[in-house]
């Protein structure tokens, strides 16, 4: 199994799947976004395993798995950022609670 | 020419001084109506002072410079020419400033500045109880100076302006008493039917220059006929033009079909009626006409017309005027039908009678409504002659004039209108009219009965006045008697002095310069005079049936002597009563103005509204509903919450992927 590609992928899609239950489901803005870094992950396992599978991709699979972490990363601090400025204003992490834009 | 070297043209003549002497004619109203329109108020009684004193020099000037023109012949006789400066320069579109001064502007000018003269003198009494005086002299200035600007410019685009600026004034000077409704309506009519007229008037001057390519009065009445000669324009665009002129004339000097605004304009003062609506501005169609006789003269068909639409104006005047009972309006109508005169002479070709009779007019008119502004004023504001009568003794000064004015109007030799009128009544006939000859002629009738229906009525036979008001009858203060003074010796002899001999009177050699290239392109017959022959024959015709309706209206409404009949009257007026109901409701000219424009057209207008209503702004109002309610419908997908929206997201993805794995 350890020399499958699939295995890889299955694992892929499951944490991606958990990833995005996650996000829809979970209220909390900071579980949010740690759904959202599940997902990325999920991204990264599919594009590193085929880096290791795929002869042709063994450069550019590691290089853009390596780009993905560092927009996660700039990804994670702005969103946190936001999160956290909109705690300040409405002493809530629900997300449905912020609808005031709504009418 | 050091006053104006640098805009001195190729045609100017004359000296610096005589072009300085028509600018003051312009100048000087003009800076009374500034003056007295800034400062009057304030001057309370004294401000007619200004006004009238530099109406009386402007008077002046413009004599100097009628003798300059007429007697000393300083211009020649193709007149004084010069330009003030460009007014347009537009590309190919020039148009000057420029003045001209020749015989039929010299005219012009003796009746235009004599009469308004001395109804600025007449002002000062008529209207010396009302506090808005300084506002009426200022119009009243205002007016000169247009209706000088009219007589001396010397292109149709200046001519154009000038014509638009008396309009104006005769509109502020109809609705003078705006309070009174009907005189507010009365000069929105005034003003609207002229804009009727004057549209034509427009479209003929722009028809003159896409043709010519200027509008200076010289180079057009050479370059027009040139072009017809040489087959550049066809026959029917000169009579296309010319038609188009004869508009803006029939609307400034309200003929049939747009004579409506007149009558009513006899809501304005009398002084103002006399001025405006008899003596000088309504006689501006027919000097529209008889200026541009050389492009008429190239369009007999055109003539016709003018002939057809002032005779058939000049019958039915006459015919209304037989039964009003407002004294202002009797004289109202008979103005129309002395202006039908006047353009049945021109569409004969008879212009010098037709100016003639312009002049004499202007007098006798004038006199003739100054006499019944002083009638009005002594009977405590009251235009009703059935409310009027045996003022003859009360009112000695008013009454003697008013005979002089009425028989030159009724044309009994020899005064003034007798001259004019006879010789355009026989030149029509000479001409190969006779059918304007057989109308003038009944119409001669019916003038003399009407005047002397109004004389009869207001002067002789027993007195209907309020009682109440009968003994505070007075004679007008000397500044409104001297005018009428004044006025009644030229109604006497001003015909006498210009007409005789007849058909060669020295209004013929004044004239002759101007209308001489029209007749002879016409090919008007020129008979000798025989006294003893045809002329003979028209002269006794026209005398016999004016002293016949003389005779029959003193018969019937009174006279020196004569005791008045008003029973004969009722019963006349009951055996008639078709006719005569025709003639008191004025033809049912309002009532057919009213059917077709405000009834038809405000039909036509609702049905237009209801399509823009309904149609136009149906189309944009449902494009906008359209968009409002989709939005609205879209609105309820955009919750808000995050989660739906990453629903969604999954959602689509979830589409595509199977999608994808389908389509593959």
């Amino acid at each position: 199994m350890t020399q499958s590609l699939d295995a890889y992928l299955i694992l892929s899609g499951l944490l991606f799947t958990i990833g995005t239950f996650g996000f829809l489901a979970k209220r909390n803005a900071i579980a949010m976004l740690m759904s959202i870094e599940l997902m990325l992950n999920a991204v990264n396992l599919a594009i590193v395993a085929f880096g290791a599978f795929v002869p042709g991709l063994a450069a550019q699979g590691a290089l853009i798995a390596l780009f993905v972490m560092a927009v996660a990363a700039a990804e994670a601090t702005v969103g946190l950022a936001i999160v956290i400025a909109i705690y300040r204003n409405r002493r809530t992490p629900l997300v449905d609670e912020y609808a005031s834009m709504r009418e | 020419m050091p006053l104006f070297a640098e805009a001195a043209g190729a045609g100017t003549t004359g000296t610096s001084l005589d072009q300085a002497m028509v600018l003051a004619l312009l100048a000087l109203p003009l800076i009374g109506f500034a003056l007295t329109a800034l400062v009057g108020r304030r001057l309370g009684a004294r401000s007619p002072i200004v006004p009238v004193a530099l109406m009386i020099v402007t008077w002046v000037i413009a004599m100097v410079l009628v003798y300059q023109t007429l007697i000393a012949g300083a211009f020649g006789e193709a007149g004084l020419h010069f330009d003030l400066y460009r007014w347009i320069p537009a590309g190919d579109f020039q148009v000057e400033v420029n003045f001209g001064v020749d015989a039929l502007t010299a005219v012009m000018l003796i009746v235009v500045t004599t009469v308004g003269m001395l109804v600025h003198v007449y002002s000062i009494g008529y209207m010396a109880h009302d506090p808005g005086r300084w506002r009426f002299f200022a119009y009243l200035n205002f007016f000169m100076f247009s209706m000088l600007l009219l007589v001396l410019a010397d292109n149709f685009l200046l001519l154009f302006a000038a014509w638009e600026l008396v309009g104006l004034s005769s509109y502020l000077l109809i609705g003078f008493w705006y309070r009174r409704r009907s005189a507010a309506l009365a000069a929105k009519k005034a003003f609207i039917v002229n804009r009727v007229g004057d549209l034509g008037f427009g479209l003929g001057i722009m028809a003159i220059w896409t043709t010519v390519g200027t509008l200076n009065y010289t180079d057009v009445f050479q370059l027009l006929p040139e072009a017809l000669a040489s087959g550049a324009i066809e026959p029917w665009m000169m009579i296309g033009i010319c038609l188009l002129l004869f508009a803006g004339a029939v609307g400034k000097s309200a003929q049939f079909p747009l004579h409506v605004w007149l009558p009513d304009a006899m809501e304005g003062p009398t002084p103002v009626s006399a001025l405006i609506h008899a003596a000088t501005m309504v006689n501006a169609g027919v000097y529209l006409v008889a200026r541009a006789n050389p492009l008429f003269a190239q369009a007999p068909e055109a003539l016709v017309v003018v002939a057809a639409v002032g005779i058939f104006t000049c019958l039915m005047a006459a015919t209304i005027a037989l039964t009003q009972t407002d004294i202002k309006r009797v004289l109202a109508y008979s103005t129309l039908s002395q202006l039908g005169y006047m353009f049945a002479a021109l569409g004969v070709g008879a212009f010098i009678p037709a100016i003639f009779h312009l002049v004499t007019h202007g007098f006798f008119k004038g006199l003739l409504f100054l006499g019944s502004g002083s009638v009005i004023h002594a009977v405590h504001e009251e235009q009703d002659m059935d409310r009027m009568g045996g003022l003859r003794r009360k009112i000695r000064i008013t009454h003697i004039t008013m005979l002089v004015g009425a028989l030159a109007i009724a044309g009994i030799p020899p005064l003034a209108g007798f001259w004019s009128k006879d010789e355009l009544l026989a030149e029509s006939f000479k001409f190969g009219f006779p059918w304007v000859w057989a109308i003038g002629v009944g119409v001669s009738l019916l003038t003399a009965f009407y005047m002397f229906r109004l004389m009869g009525k207001t002067f002789y036979g027993p007195s209907h006045i309020d009682p109440h008001a009968e003994p505070r009858i007075h004679e007008s203060p000397p500044s409104m008697t001297g005018p009428l003074i004044l006025l009644a010796i030229p109604s006497a002899f001003v015909g006498l002095l210009l007409g005789f001999p007849p058909e060669s009177g020295p209004i013929h050699d004044i004239l002759d310069p101007v209308f001489h290239g029209a007749e002879e392109t016409l090919a008007l017959p020129h008979e000798p005079y025989t006294l003893f022959g045809l002329d003979g024959i028209l002269l006794g015709v026209s005398v016999a049936v004016a002293v016949i309706g003389m005779l029959a209206a003193w018969r019937l409404f009174g006279f020196f002597g004569i005791a008045p009949r008003p029973k004969t009257v009722r019963a006349l007026t009951e055996r008639l009563r078709l006719p005569y109901r025709i003639s008191r409701d004025k033809w049912y000219f309002d009532e057919l103005n009213d059917l077709l424009f405000v009834r038809l057209g405000g039909l036509v207008a609702r049905g237009l509204w209801w399509f823009d209503v309904h149609v136009i702004d149906g189309a944009v109002n449902g494009v906008a509903a359209a968009t409002q309610s989709s939005g609205r419908g879209l609105r309820h997908i955009q919750t808000g919450r995050v989660q739906n929206y990453a629903l969604g997201i999954a959602g689509g993805l979830l589409l595509m992927a199977i999608g994808y794995l389908v389509a593959r």
